[in-house]
C-alpha cells in the first residue's frame, strides 16, 4: 500500500518538526507576556487609583450606613435577640406573610428539596419572644407545634448583644494578630503593610456592599468575615514571598507567575464556596450566609491582591533596585 | 514501585489511626439510649449502651421495627415479653412499653451537635453576676433535679466568654421535655420535713449555710469493714437560722424514741424533698430531741467491696446529700438567655445536604485543577490530600468527643478551601524550572507554614467569643490546618516530587 508521509526520524528525541512548534508558541507567549509588562510597567501606580476609589467609597458608605442605622451592619435575630421557627411541611408562603403581619421584625423564607425544587419546610423569623411567635403561628397554621414537627431557636436580647460585641472584638483581635505575624514573616515595613492593607480592603468592601444590597448578617456571618482575613492573606503571603525572597527571574516574570499561581488559588476556592453555597441556600441559613460573604470577599480579593498589593510591591522594589 | 517517603508514611499512619478513631460499624438493631432506674426494664438487666437484636423472637433492624414490635402495649394483664440483646435474653412480665429510650446505633464514632441530630439546649445566664463556682454548685443542683425527673441523656455544663460572665449550658439529646423550660429556669424547692410539718426550706432564710470543702466540719469520718466489703462513715454540718432551730426543737419535742442496734433515734425521721419528691430520709439522733440548735450534723455512710470503693461512695454521697440541702438557696435568679430545640427530622436532612456540598465543592476545584494543570496524577493527589485532611479531622474529633455541629462543619469546608489553596502553591512551586525540586518544595513550605500561622492566630480569638457557641468552627478549622501543616501537606509535596521527577 502506498502511503504519503512527512519526514519522520526514528527516534522522537530527535524529532525537530514539534519542537519548533513549541518554542515558537512560547515565543509569542512571551511575547504577548512582554507587552502586557509594558503596560503593566507603565500603568500600574494608576491602576492602585481603582481599589483607592474602591476603599474611599466603601468607607464612606459605611460611615453614612452608621449615621443612619447606628451600626456598621444590620444585625439579624442571632445578634439583635428574637426567635427563629422551622416547620416542616408546606405552606402558603404569601398567607402566612400577611398573617405574621403584627409580630416585630418578621421575615419568611422556604426550604426546598434541591432535586426536585418541592416546598419542604419553612422558616419564620422574628425578634419576639419564643410564645408569643409561636402562639401566632400555630394559630395560623391550626395545628400545634412540637419537637418533631419543629425547630425553635430563641436568644435573649442580652445574650445577643454579649454575642455581637465580643464577636467585634474578636474579628479586631484576629486582624491584630494576623498583621503581626505578617510583620514578623517578612519583617520589612512597606510590603507587610500592603498585606494587611489588601486584607483591610478586602473587608471593607464586602462589609460595604453586604450593606447596600440590605442583608441581615447573623452570628455566623460574621465568622465568615474572619474566614476572609484567612483566605485573602493566603495569595498575599504567597505573592510577597515570591517577589521578595526570589532572586531568579526578573521582577515581572516573578510577578506573573505569582499571579498564574495566585488566580487558581482563588479560583478553586471560588468554585469551591460557589458550589458549597448553591446547594447550602436551599437548607441552611447559616451556610448559606457564610458562603455568600466568602463568594463577595474572593471576588474582591482578587482586585485587592493583584491590584493593590502587586501595585504597592511592584512599586516598593522598583524603588529599592532604582536606589542600587 | 517508588521508595516511599517518611512524610507519605506518616500520611498513611495518620489516615489508619483516623479510621480507628471513627470506628466504622455496620452493627444491625437499636441501640438502648437509657433505662429509667428501678423500672421493670432496668430490673429484668436493660442497661444503657446495649444493642437490642430482637423482641420476641421478631427482628429488630430499626426504630420502626421496635415500635411496630411493641405495638400490642400496654395491655390489660402482665405478658411475657422477651427481649434479646446482643448478650443474652432478657425476659420481662409487664404491662406497658419497657421504660427505655431506644436509638439508632450510631455507624461511626463521629458525634453531630444538637443541631444536626436533634434535641435541645439551653443557655442559663444568673441575673448578676457570679463566680465561675457559684455556677459549679448551680450545675450540680441542676443536675441532681434533673435525676430525679429521670433526664439522664443531658450534658450540663459551664461555658464562660470573653467578657467574663459565666453560664450553664445544658444539652439534652434526643426528645424535648415540655417542662424543660420550667425545670431549669426555676430554682429547686427543697423542704426537710418531719412527719407532713415543715422544719426547714431552702433559702438563706432556714439554712445559713452548709459545711463543703473544709475538714473541719466536713468530711469522710471512720472507714470499717462490714459484710461483703467496707463501708464509710460521713458527717457535714449545716447551718440553721434561729427561726428554723425552734421550729426543730418544737417539733422534735413531741417525737418518741426507737432503740436500734445503730443507736437511739426518734421515731421519726427527717425528710428531704427536692421538688416534693423525696430524695432522702435522715436518722435524727436523741440528743437533738427538743434542742434549740443552729448547728446540725448530717451523718451517712456508703460502702463498698473495697476500701477505695466505700471511700468514693461516700464522698459521693456526701456530696449528694449537701448539693440537695443547698438548692433553692442560690442567692440569684436565673434566666434563659438562649433556648434551642431541634428536630431530629430537619437535623437529618442537613446532613444529607451537607455532605452533598462539601463533595461537590471538592469535585469542583480538581476538575478545575484538572484543567488548569492537564494533569490526571495532580489532579488526584490533590483530591486526596483533600480527602485525608478531612478524615483526620473528624478522626481527631471523634477522638476527643468533639460534636460536629454546624460551625465545626463549616469550619471543615474552611479547611477544605485553605488546603486546596496550600496545594496550588506547592504544585505551581514544584514546577517552576529553575533550582532543584527540593528547593522549590521547601519554598513552598515556607508559604504555606506563614499562611498556616497568619489563619491560626485569626482563628483563635474566636475560641472565646460568644459563649463557646462558635468554638467548634474555631476548634476543627484549627485542628484540619495543623494536621494540614505537620501531615498532608509535607506528604503531599512529597507525592508531587515523585510524579515530578
Amino acid at each position: 500500500m502506498a502511503m504519503i508521509r512527512a519526514f519522520q526520524a526514528r527516534y522522537p528525541g530527535s524529532n525537530p518538526g514539534p519542537r519548533i512548534v513549541v518554542k515558537m508558541e512560547e515565543q509569542t507567549e512571551q511575547a504577548g507576556k512582554k507587552s502586557f509588562a509594558g503596560f503593566h510597567d507603565k500603568y500600574y501606580k494608576m491602576l492602585l487609583v481603582i481599589p483607592t476609589i474602591l476603599i474611599i467609597l466603601s468607607l464612606s458608605y459605611i460611615f453614612y450606613f452608621y449615621s443612619q442605622h447606628n451600626d456598621i451592619l444590620r444585625k439579624d435575630v442571632s445578634l439583635t435577640g428574637g426567635t427563629t421557627i422551622t416547620v416542616s411541611g408546606t405552606v402558603d408562603i404569601i398567607g402566612l406573610k400577611n398573617a405574621l403581619q403584627n409580630l416585630n421584625d418578621v421575615s419568611v423564607r422556604e426550604i426546598y428539596d434541591l432535586r426536585t425544587g418541592e416546598q419542604v419546610a419553612f422558616v419564620v423569623q422574628t425578634t419576639e419572644e419564643i410564645s408569643e411567635a409561636k402562639g401566632v403561628l400555630e394559630n395560623f397554621l391550626g395545628y400545634n407545634l412540637t419537637d418533631e414537627n419543629s425547630s425553635v431557636e430563641f436568644t435573649g436580647s442580652s445574650l445577643s448583644s454579649a454575642f455581637y460585641s465580643q464577636l467585634r472584638i474578636a474579628i479586631i483581635i484576629a486582624f491584630i494578630l494576623m498583621a503581626v505575624v505578617v510583620f514578623i514573616i517578612f519583617r520589612t515595613f512597606v510590603p507587610s503593610l500592603a498585606v494587611v492593607l489588601s486584607a483591610f480592603a478586602d473587608i471593607t468592601m464586602t462589609l460595604a456592599l453586604v450593606d447596600f444590597l440590605g442583608w441581615k448578617i447573623s452570628s455566623a456571618g460574621i465568622v465568615a468575615f474572619l474566614m476572609l482575613i484567612g483566605y485573602s492573606v493566603d495569595t498575599d503571603i504567597m505573592l510577597t514571598s515570591r517577589l521578595l525572597k526570589r532572586r531568579e527571574g526578573t521582577l515581572n516574570s516573578r510577578l506573573f507567575s505569582a499571579f498564574k499561581t495566585g488566580i487558581t488559588m482563588t479560583l478553586t476556592s471560588l468554585a469551591a464556596v460557589v458550589v458549597a453555597l448553591i446547594i447550602t441556600s436551599s437548607f441552611s441559613d447559616v451556610l448559606q450566609q457564610i458562603f455568600s460573604v466568602l463568594t463577595i470577599g474572593l471576588i474582591f480579593d482578587i482586585l485587592n491582591t493583584w491590584v493593590t498589593n502587586a501595585g504597592i510591591l511592584k512599586w516598593h522594589v522598583e524603588k529599592k533596585e532604582g536606589r542600587r | 514501585m517508588a521508595k516511599i517517603s517518611w512524610r507519605v508514611w506518616l500520611l498513611i499512619v495518620a489516615l489508619a489511626l483516623s479510621l480507628l478513631a471513627i470506628k466504622p460499624s455496620f452493627e444491625t438493631g437499636v441501640i438502648i439510649k437509657s433505662v429509667e432506674p428501678n423500672s421493670t426494664a432496668f430490673e429484668a438487666g436493660l442497661r444503657a449502651g446495649q444493642i437490642v437484636k430482637a423482641v420476641d423472637g421478631e427482628k429488630i433492624e430499626s426504630i420502626e421495627d421496635y415500635s411496630l414490635a411493641l405495638e400490642e402495649f400496654p395491655t390489660n394483664e402482665k405478658v411475657k415479653l422477651t427481649i434479646q440483646t446482643k448478650e443474652q435474653a432478657h425476659i420481662l412480665f409487664t404491662n406497658k412499653t419497657p421504660e427505655v429510650t431506644i436509638g439508632k446505633i450510631p455507624s461511626t464514632r463521629i458525634r453531630f451537635g444538637l443541631d444536626l441530630e436533634g434535641g435541645s439546649r439551653a443557655l442559663v445566664q444568673p441575673e448578676e453576676k457570679v463566680s465561675a463556682s457559684d455556677i459549679n454548685d448551680l450545675i450540680a443542683v441542676t443536675t441532681e433535679r434533673l435525676n430525679i425527673y429521670g433526664l439522664t441523656d443531658i450534658v450540663i455544663r459551664p461555658v464562660s466568654d470573653l467578657a467574663g460572665n459565666n453560664y450553664m449550658l445544658v444539652e439534652i439529646a434526643g426528645a424535648t421535655p415540655s417542662e424543660l423550660e420550667e425545670l431549669i429556669a426555676k430554682q429547686g424547692k427543697f423542704e426537710a420535713k418531719i412527719g407532713n410539718e415543715t422544719v426547714f426550706v431552702g433559702g438563706k432564710k432556714d439554712i445559713a449555710s452548709v459545711c463543703r470543702n473544709d475538714a473541719s466540719c466536713s468530711g469522710i469520718e471512720s472507714c470499717f469493714p462490714v459484710q461483703g466489703g467496707e463501708a464509710c462513715r460521713f458527717r457535714f454540718v449545716i447551718y440553721l437560722s434561729e427561726e428554723a432551730a425552734e421550729r426543730h426543737a418544737t417539733i422534735t419535742s413531741e417525737l418518741g424514741v426507737n432503740i436500734t442496734e445503730q443507736g437511739r433515734y426518734l421515731d421519726e425521721k427527717l425528710d428531704l424533698y427536692l421538688d416534693d419528691k423525696l430524695v432522702d430520709s435522715l436518722f435524727i439522733s436523741e440528743d437533738l430531741r427538743g434542742r434549740v440548735t443552729t448547728q446540725i450534723q448530717i451523718q451517712g455512710s456508703g460502702s463498698g467491696t473495697g476500701r477505695e470503693q466505700a471511700l468514693d461512695n461516700a464522698q459521693a454521697e456526701m456530696q449528694k446529700l449537701q448539693t440537695v440541702l443547698i438548692t433553692g438557696s442560690l442567692p440569684y435568679k436565673l434566666k434563659i438567655v438562649k433556648l434551642d430545640t431541634i428536630s431530629p427530622l430537619l437535623g437529618e436532612r442537613f446532613l444529607y445536604f451537607i455532605f452533598l456540598a462539601g463533595l461537590s465543592a471538592i469535585l469542583a476545584v480538581a476538575l478545575i485543577v484538572l484543567i488548569r494543570y492537564r494533569k490526571i496524577k495532580s489532579s488526584l493527589a490533590l483530591l486526596f490530600t483533600s480527602f485525608s485532611e478531612v478524615l483526620i479531622i473528624l478522626g481527631i474529633a471523634s477522638l476527643i468527643g468533639w460534636n460536629l455541629d454546624l460551625p465545626s462543619i463549616a469550619g471543615i469546608l474552611a479547611v477544605i478551601g485553605t488546603g486546596v489553596d496550600q496545594q496550588i502553591v506547592i504544585l505551581d512551586e514544584s514546577r517552576t524550572r529553575q533550582l532543584s525540586i527540593k528547593e522549590r518544595l521547601k519554598r513552598a513550605l515556607f508559604i504555606v507554614v506563614s499562611a498556616y500561622f497568619t489563619s491560626l492566630v485569626s482563628l483563635l480569638p474566636l475560641y472565646w467569643a460568644g459563649a463557646g457557641l462558635l468554638k467548634g468552627f474555631a476548634v476543627t478549622t484549627i485542628i484540619g490546618i495543623t494536621s494540614a501543616v505537620l501531615v498532608t501537606r509535607p506528604a503531599f509535596a512529597d507525592i508531587i516530587r515523585k510524579i515530578e521527577e
